[in-house]
């Protein structure tokens, strides 16, 4: 219960601290007075008291309910329920003892517990602090990734069509066809990048959902690896789907950009030309979608932080151009599916496997995990 | 020599404007070009082009409405052309009319296929008796389809989808369009039985349904069949 309070307004907070502290008071005359009726052995009456007590300490909000309501505690005990009945009266020797105890008891738990309610609310601070620090991490790879990989292309894309304005004069035709040939390429680089940026957008900015519904898996696929075909009319790609008809739930155009991402950096950084493995297989809670090349694998010092969008150094930054934002929104699509994504190196290249839950989970995505 | 096919393009961006202009009458098209939506229905009128093609994001009006707007009077094919992220906005455009649909980035080529199959789809007044490509025939007056000589199975329902299909080869036909050409407009919203159908259908055409050769997914927006190629 003292987790639920701190959430209400302040006003509510008292309001409902002071109704406790009556209650709980009420309650234990009632109580005590029943007992009374039965039995007058004033030990086990103070006991009732001070289990009220306790309660209204661990369910009120600061010290000062739990203590005043011990000090009315102990007056109400002392008139009624001690000798000479209905008379406040402490000189008789031994009641002093007991009810300074009693008093004692009460503002200890008091203090206790309000203590524990202040630990808990920071906690809970802190807790979400640290998922908000998490997106602020997400965002701030995303931005460093982006910049860094889109950077190298407008550099290309500006010095050619530099050349080609300075120089048309002594260029040969071949060299004109070259320079525009660049241009082509690089900026073809970029729409697809910004496209994949601009799937991100469809995942929610601060939970990190989005809206799934029921896909055909092979109508997903179908479609991936024929965007694949027209953007690489050269990549040979072995797919192997199950043969029943499956139904999945996803957001059909962020998981084709997964498979397509995954396939891309298959093609362009395996170093090799052998053809690409893409299989998915029918799990019982998951379908898991698998792609492996044949190429030189992934190099060592970047497995540990594939998906961190964290570049390589800049040597091996040019070579690796566009692995940075690719993977790390792979990342982001898959968590917000609450799926898993991996990669590792097999016996002839890499390997990279994202699953896909077949039920809807009822847990959220954790929030600000990457 | 006959007239040639006049295209009225509507586009505010000139830089795109200048590109598509250059391919198109390159490929002997003549290109009339307006750069808002009002001058593009002005032009429409006037001009009575064979084909429109309509950029969705203008300036004054939305394309939708223009769109809206040039079904009321004319049935000239429409191609839009829009970004490629937002499906809801293809899938509006084709229920509202448009023939097809083009996303940018596009090259010319693919630019000029779509138009390609707009104008004969508007000119062919009566369907074909025909379809055939890649090894796949569908006989439509013997109500008969061939794979590679051999011929196909399928149920009533897979028929009536593959040859709706294969009557509108080359463009994209939405999933509300299929689903109220098949089942009729008391369907509910689900098209997960479209899915299914389609799915069976695969099975028994395709190879590899992973990797189709005759029936294409648009993803969020419906089905599109190859070319084809009798004509």
């Amino acid at each position: 219960m003292f987790k639920k309070l701190p959430t209400l307004p302040k006003l509510q907070q008292h309001l409902l601290s002071l109704l406790v502290s009556v209650s709980g008071i009420v309650c234990s005359i009632v109580l005590s007075y029943a007992y009374y009726l039965i039995d007058t052995n004033s030990v086990n009456i103070a006991l009732i008291f001070i289990f009220f007590l306790i309660l209204v300490s661990c369910n009120t909000v600061g010290y000062l309910y739990g203590i005043v309501c011990s000090l009315i505690a102990v007056l109400c005990f002392n008139y009624m329920f001690t000798y000479p009945f209905f008379t406040l009266n402490f000189s008789i020797s031994g009641y002093f003892i007991g009810f300074l105890c009693m008093t004692a008891i009460t503002v200890l738990i008091s203090t206790l517990t309000s203590h524990l309610m202040i630990q808990s609310n920071l906690a809970a601070e802190r807790e979400h602090q640290l998922a908000e620090a998490e997106m602020e991490k997400m965002r701030a790879n995303l931005l460093r990734a982006i910049s860094h990989d889109l950077r190298t292309p407008l550099t290309g894309i500006i010095g050619n069509s530099l050349t080609y304005l300075e120089n048309q004069g002594h260029l040969t035709e071949d060299e004109k066809a070259d320079v525009v040939r660049n241009i082509y390429e690089d900026s073809s680089w970029l729409i697809n990048m910004v496209e994949n940026l601009l799937t991100v957008t469809r995942i929610g900015e601060n939970n990190l959902t989005i809206t799934t519904s029921e896909e055909s898996l092979e109508e997903v696929v179908g479609e991936a690896l024929q965007k694949m075909g027209k953007r690489h009319p050269e990549c040979v790609i072995h797919a192997k789907i199950p043969d029943e008809f499956i139904m999945l739930p996803m957001d059909a155009v962020l998981i084709e950009q997964v498979t397509i991402n995954l396939l891309e950096n298959a093609l362009l950084h395996s170093g090799s030309s052998e053809p690409i493995d893409f299989i998915v297989e029918n799990r019982p809670q998951e379908v898991a979608f698998i792609v492996r090349d044949y190429g030189h694998g992934i190099p060592k010092h970047m497995l540990n932080n594939l998906f961190s969008g964290t570049p390589s150094s800049t040597l091996e930054a040019d070579v690796h151009k566009g692995m940075g934002i690719g993977l790390v929104i792979c990342k982001t699509i898959i968590d917000a599916h609450c799926g898993t994504i991996s990669g590792r190196n097999h016996e002839h290249g890499a390997e990279f496997t994202f699953t896909l839950p077949k039920k809807k989970e009822e847990r959220l995505p954790e929030e600000g995990r990457v | 020599m006959a007239a040639k096919t006049q295209v009225l393009l509507i586009e505010d961006d000139k830089s795109i404007a200048s590109f598509i202009t250059t391919s198109l009458s390159g490929n002997g098209y003549r290109v009339i070009h307006a750069l808002d939506g009002k001058e593009g229905l002005s032009l429409a009128a006037s001009n009575c082009p064979d084909i429109i093609l309509l950029d969705l994001g203008l300036p004054d009006i939305d394309g939708c409405e223009i769109l809206k707007e040039l079904r009321t009077w004319c049935s000239v094919p429409v191609i839009v052309i829009s970004a490629r992220t937002r499906e809801q906005d293809k899938v509006n455009a084709l229920d509202l009319g448009a023939d097809d649909y083009i996303a940018k980035p596009f090259g010319t080529a693919e630019l000029m296929a779509r138009i390609r199959t707009s104008l004969r789809h508007s000119y062919t007044a009566s369907p074909e008796k025909v379809y055939r490509a890649q090894g796949l025939e569908i006989h439509f007056e013997k109500r008969l389809i061939l794979l590679n000589g051999e011929e196909i199975h399928l149920t009533q329902i897979e028929y009536q989808l593959l040859t709706l299909l294969a009557e509108n080869s080359g463009r994209v036909l939405t999933y509300h369009y299929i689903m109220n050409a098949i089942w009729g407009p008391y369907m509910d919203s689900n098209n997960q039985i479209l899915r299914v159908n389609m799915a069976n259908i695969r099975r028994k055409i395709e190879v590899n349904p992973a990797q189709p050769r005759y029936v294409f997914t648009e993803v969020g927006i419906g089905y599109r069949m190859l070319e084809n190629e009798s004509i």
